[in-house]
């Protein structure tokens, strides 16, 4: 669609919703309506948890209670403690009144709706930040058992504490909202109103955020854990974020609920409402903001008015056809069948559901498919990275050793790169190459030995810190963010150079917005580094790139990061030899631009011509190092190449 | 009775409970080694089979706790019981793997898990919508025998849990541990790759899990009927999640730790009941499951920790 098509699109939407009490002048469908908007507000907000950072929240109605009970308790009469001097400010702020009662006077909450809002979504992001924190480290499916435990305690401790919630029989007497004077009673159409404005800001919210360095963050977490952290994502922190906003959406959400049924109970919020809301994401489209809200809607919409009719057809189909069964068929109760068939069947024949977060590709022009290579073309504002520090050796390995249980990976390597020199590491397989690389990095932890950069100790570093401090890797089986564009993929390669916040990805102020502009232009000129190789395709999902093409846009997603130091590891494997000195020559053009490299590669003729200096690990030790003409000669290195036999041969 | 004695019955009560839980987290933890799945089927797996135990027991003209046999009959009915209970439960955990799970083999991210949740609805509400939302009175053909130690009761049916349990838990690790099988299991745990590509057939692998994990589940669930003497559409949930907290204390893909675990939960139901208020039980038990994944994520027993790498 077009930008204008989106546009007249979204202002039919928001016309149509805006006209519907007026059309449609039925309180009970109105209340219905009012009930789903709620429900799409909702998944909107598992949605940013589920579908942008790829968690799986199975206890999601927890912050949904905690909103509703956050609200419940400071709109009622629920809890009444006794009147001090410690009141006095609140009553002047008109959040609580003195009630004088025959046992001496005690306080009667009454803050308003339009405070609590944003309170019950602060309160329930604090605790999404609360439980979030010490379990985000855990694999996706151990976080999904744990929001559940976590989703069962909530409701319980609603029923165990009634001193507070009223227990089983829930809170009752909660303050319908007031504006101006207008008190919203019990009449179902401002709410309706209330509801339409909170989806309409949250569908906003989550679009800009989805459209922003946030989003591309959480989508790369979602996408690949550890290629996010080494690309410089702080993935606890995201994750975190993540939860804490879509939990607060719920806390919003929570409020509106129970001050439109004006009582809350712990039932209301039990594993069966997070299973919905779940399915409403699975339903519409995981990780796609209008598609949720579809779903959502057209799931509530179908329980609360199509239900009923459809289950009369079906009785009179079956008085028709004389099929006894089926005048007996109740789908209302049925429902959490349906949901559960709907889990299942999406899940194995539409997994991106009814509406597709994934975009459109347009296929190449035949032209565009031509390989046009352009060897050994810079665009130097693309690359430009600043040298800082005096030492001569950008990094400095001392005594380097790691352990996996009882295997020896590494044993007191020493190794050292001179700024501005290419070293390659080689070694047979099994050497400990990659793990080197890993070490260095900060995705394994070393048990000895010191890793200095530029002058600094960075061993103890977690690998979004590594990047920071200038060290930037392509992995030996690529690690690309399959369902994201090439574009995409080099742009979370600036993650860590950009600025934008939360707030300012929603608010997209004009210092967001040309940021955003010139992370995409240097995207794209950095893209021009391989001729009309991945130019062409920048909005492809990396999924569909060539394997070669996929070598490609990892080398471009690290110069993106601007790195001092590029560890590239292997990155002409699999490449015929066309496209290997190709590479080879464009390799070797970064360096001689003043980019310092450490690579690992099998090719001999490849580090002939790019190293300066050779590096040969066997069995985790290192067993040489000279310039590659020197070490193609040492015995050492032969030996374990080729066995014992052949240095004697 | 003494204050030692309560705690003490409580400890036997706790035991009989750990064994059952023991057995159901046995089902998470054997997919779990194997696929690196949550499967949430396992709970509903594990409330059909008490049905299916039930009509078992129903077929036999038991009804009720009255109609109680001895002897030969006795022990006929329970293998009776036993044998059709754990192969329907079997049958139905394979049934789930191939038509729900096996064409999603190799889909990256949650899309197996959320299915599981989806066969896990289906299958409680179909139990909801056939048998009804009632409790239903379990057929009990065991004789009320008890026998007193001190100011301990040690009940006949007490006996046969943990009879029946040790001998299924033994046979397990039997299996897993000297069979060829099991052998292929075993790779099949540390790396599915490289055992496919020394020969082993892991779709009979994932299937042989799935069949031997769910039946039993449904040995836990006859023993559930057995125990409390009902049955119902909802026992699936509360019995699943502390079973799969038995297991992450145990160490999740451990066998012998899901056996461990599995006793302790029974064990902290009993006391923790006992000792502060059994509306606590609940809170307790997933605090515990919470703080053994964030702080001891491998659990007890457990190999590898559950932190993505």
């Amino acid at each position: 669609m077009t930008r204008t098509g989106t546009r007249l699109a979204i202002l039919g939407i928001t016309a149509a919703a805006l006209l519907f009490p007026l059309v449609n002048q039925n309180d009970a469908d109105i209340d219905s309506a009012a009930n789903a908007l709620a429900f799409a507000a909702l998944a909107l907000g598992l949605n940013i948890v589920v579908g942008f950072a790829g968690l799986l929240d199975l206890g999601y109605a927890a912050f949904f209670a905690i909103g509703a009970y956050a609200y419940g308790v400071a709109s009622s009469w629920q809890v009444q403690p006794a009147w001090s001097g410690f009141w006095e400010p609140f009553q002047w702020l008109d959040l609580v009144t003195r009630f004088h009662a025959a046992g001496g006077d005690v306080v009667h909450f009454q803050v308003s709706f339009w405070l609590m809002l944003p309170i019950a979504a602060a309160i329930a992001a604090f605790f999404g930040v609360l439980f979030g924190a010490p379990t985000l480290r855990l694999k996706g499916d151990y976080l999904a058992i744990v929001t559940l435990g976590f989703g069962e305690i909530v409701p319980i401790v609603a029923r165990n504490i009634p001193s507070v919630t009223n227990g089983a029989m829930g809170l009752n007497g909660v303050a319908a909202p007031r504006a101006f004077g207008f008190d919203f009673g019990i009449d179902a159409t401002p709410y309706y109103y209330v509801g339409v404005a909170l989806v309409a800001f949250l569908i906003f919210t989550s679009q800009r955020l989805k459209d922003s360095r946030i989003g591309r963050a959480w989508m790369a977490i979602r996408e690949d854990e550890v290629a996010a952290m080494a690309m410089g994502v702080d993935r606890v922190r995201y994750k975190l974020l993540a939860f804490a906003i879509g939990a607060g959406f719920a806390g919003a959400t929570g409020t509106f609920y129970v001050a439109k049924l004006q009582t809350a109970t712990p039932e209301m919020f039990m594993f069966p409402v997070s299973v919905m809301i779940l399915v409403m994401v699975v339903f519409g489209g995981i990780g796609s903001v209008w598609g949720v809200v579809v779903g959502a809607l057209l799931l509530q919409i179908l329980q609360s008015w199509f239900l009923e009719d459809l289950s009369g057809w079906l009785h009179a189909l079956g008085r028709f056809i004389g099929v006894d069964w089926l005048q007996h068929v109740e789908l209302a109760s049925s429902i959490e069948l349906i949901f559960g068939l709907i889990l299942v069947l999406m899940m194995l024949y539409r997994r991106q559901g009814l509406i597709p977060a994934a975009r459109r590709i347009t296929p190449l022009s035949l032209d565009e498919q031509t390989v046009r290579p352009v060897p050994a073309q810079l665009a130097p504002n693309a690359l430009v990275t600043t040298q800082d520090g005096a030492q001569r050796q950008l990094l400095e390995i001392a005594d380097l050793s790691v352990r996996f249980g009882g295997l020896v990976a590494l044993q007191s390597v020493e190794l050292s790169v001179p700024r501005q020199s290419v070293v390659a590491v080689i070694g047979p397989n099994g050497s400990g190459k990659s793990t080197l690389f890993n070490a260095v990095t900060g995705l394994v932890a070393a048990d000895r030995g010191n890793i200095r950069f530029a002058g600094r100790e960075i061993i103890r570093l977690r690998p979004h810190q590594v990047l920071e401090r200038g060290i930037v890797r392509t992995f030996q089986n690529i690690r690309l963010f399959p369902n994201l564009s090439v574009l995409e993929n080099v742009m979370i390669g600036m993650h860590a150079g950009l600025a934008t916040g939360p707030v300012g990805a929603v608010l997209r102020l004009p210092a967001t917005r040309s940021e955003e502009a010139a992370a995409r232009e240097r995207a794209l000129e950095i893209l021009a580094l391989f001729g009309n190789r991945l130019l062409p395709r920048a909005d492809h999902p990396a999924a569909s790139l060539s394997y070669a093409n996929r070598r490609r846009t990892e080398i471009a997603r690290a110069l993106a990061a601007r790195p001092k130091l590029l560890m590239l590891d292997e990155p002409t494997a699999g490449m015929n030899p066309a496209e290997t000195s190709e590479l080879a020559d464009q390799i070797k053009s970064l360096n001689r631009f003043g980019l310092t490299i450490l690579l690992i590669e099998h090719k001999l003729d490849v580090v002939a011509l790019l190293a300066d200096q050779v590096v040969v690990l066997d069995h985790g030790e290192k067993i040489a190092e000279g310039p590659p003409a020197a070490v193609r000669r040492d015995e050492e290195v032969i030996r374990a190449y080729l066995g014992r036999s052949a240095v004697f041969a | 009775m003494s204050d030692y004695g309560v705690l003490l019955q409580q400890v036997i009560n706790g035991l009989s409970l750990g064994a059952m839980y023991a057995l159901l987290a046995l089902g998470f933890t054997l997919v779990y080694g194997i696929l690196e799945l949550i499967n949430f089927a396992h709970f509903n797996v594990f409330m059909v089979s008490s049905f299916v135990g039930m009509w078992a027991l129903e077929l036999l003209g038991i009804s009720g706790q009255g109609q109680v046999l001895t002897g030969l009959a006795l022990a006929g009915a329970l293998i009776f019981a036993f044998a059709a209970t754990m192969l329907a439960g079997g049958v139905l955990g394979v049934a789930i793997e191939r038509l729900s799970l096996r064409p999603l083999r190799g889909v990256p991210g949650t899309a197996a898990m959320i299915t599981t949740i989806g066969v896990s609805y289906i299958l409680f509400n179909i139990i909801l919508l056939t048998v009804g939302a009632g409790s239903e009175n379990y057929p009990n053909p065991l004789p009320v025998v008890r026998w007193q130690f001190g100011e301990v009761t040690l009940e006949l049916k007490t006996l046969l849990i943990w009879g029946v349990s040790t001998a299924l838990m033994v046979a397990l690790h039997l299996f897993v541990n000297r069979t060829r099988l099991g052998k292929a299991m075993r790779a099949t745990a540390q790396d599915a790759e490289a055992a496919r590509m020394m020969g082993v057939d892991v779709d009979r692998v994932v299937v042989t899990a799935f069949f031997l994990g769910s039946a039993l589940a449904g040995a836990a669930a006859l023993i559930f009927g057995l125990y409390y003497n009902y049955t119902s559409f909802i026992i699936g949930y509360t019995a699943g999640l502390r079973a799969f907290t038995a297991a992450v204390l145990g160490g999740i893909g451990s066998v012998p730790g899901a056996m461990v675990g599995g006793v302790l939960i029974g064990l902290i139901e009993t006391l923790g009941g006992q000792l502060i208020a059994v509306r606590w039980t609940d809170v307790i038990i997933f605090s515990i499951l919470i703080l053994v994944l964030v702080f001891v994520p491998t659990g007890l027993f457990g190999r590898a920790a559950p932190t993505k790498s």
